[in-house]
């Protein structure tokens, strides 16, 4: 089941507003799409919703573009970038969820976020009931493969 | 100009000083929520606070509260940088004592226009 095309354009506006805005790295957005990635994420920043709408927004990425994504954000090498990776894709993943919360916000009553949490590694997977809606937005930042989801959970998942 | 940079993120407390730093205000102390913010503020007054709203412990707006009603530091401008810009949220935190507001994510010259309103303010 997938989200609603507004929905997802408010999504893809706010992830390419706080990029653009904080790092400064154009994001060239793809079709949004359902199903497995293309491109296996070692970095999943997760925020949750509830209030009038309930889900989660959910920021894929290579461990090699949240290194790069940190170096923007805290402005040092990519070589001196260490353990600030969670708390920045944290960080990226809040921003985005807030940005795209406000934007609802204006059209509808407001939802509250979660604190981030960050999930690195190798080899793992991300599972979610089946009555989810779940759509995912994939960008090019250019070169490295990024995607944001968004997942949505009770009665008002399909509303516009 | 001193500064008191409140956010339990510390990549957001280091863009914030960074930010800060490329205006030409070097003189930034950092705490990782409101109740480090209110014992460093006791401690060694600033000229502003720069805070978060969504922290553990002590929120943001819990923090401006106590700071304003503390005789020591309640004239202390405060300038809050938060994803919460929904109407009711400026309302809250204004009414808790915030002078002004700046919605993440911000640009350098955003951070500056805020700094010179709460001064003028």
């Amino acid at each position: 089941m997938s989200v609603p095309q507004s929905l997802l354009a408010s999504l893809v506006s706010a992830t390419e507003e706080v990029f653009d805005t904080m790092l400064a790295i154009p994001l060239e957005a793809r079709p949004p799409v359902t199903g497995p990635l293309e491109v296996p994420a070692n970095v999943v920043a997760t925020v949750a919703f509830a209030g009038h709408r309930k889900g989660l927004v959910v920021v894929y990425s290579s461990l090699a573009a949240a290194r790069r994504i940190t170096s923007c954000m805290l402005g040092i090498p990519l070589g001196d970038v260490n353990g600030e990776v969670p708390d920045a894709m944290g960080e990226i993943a809040n921003m985005v969820a807030g940005t795209f919360r406000n934007r609802l916000a204006a059209v509808e009553p407001a939802s509250d976020i979660s604190v981030p949490t960050v999930t690195i590694g190798t080899d793992f997977s991300m599972l979610y009931s089946s009555a989810v809606h779940r759509s995912r937005c994939p960008f090019d930042m250019q070169g490295d493969a990024l995607s944001v989801e968004l997942i949505l959970t009770g009665d008002q998942a399909a509303a516009h | 100009m001193r500064f008191l940079v409140v956010d339990d993120s510390s990549t957001m407390r280091r863009i914030i000083i960074n930010t800060l730093n490329k205006l030409g205000y070097t003189e930034c102390r950092e705490a990782g929520n409101g109740r480090e913010g209110l014992d460093q503020l006791t401690a060694n007054p600033v000229d502003i606070v720069i805070t978060d709203w969504n922290m553990p412990e002590m929120s943001g707006v819990e923090f401006a509260r106590a700071i304003r009603s503390n005789d020591a530091t309640k004239g202390v401008p405060i300038l809050m940088v938060t994803t919460n810009a929904a109407e009711g949220d400026i309302v809250e935190a204004l009414k808790a004592g915030v002078s002004n507001y700046v919605v993440k994510p911000f640009t350098p010259a955003t951070i500056k226009e805020k700094i010179e309103a709460v001064l003028k303010a």
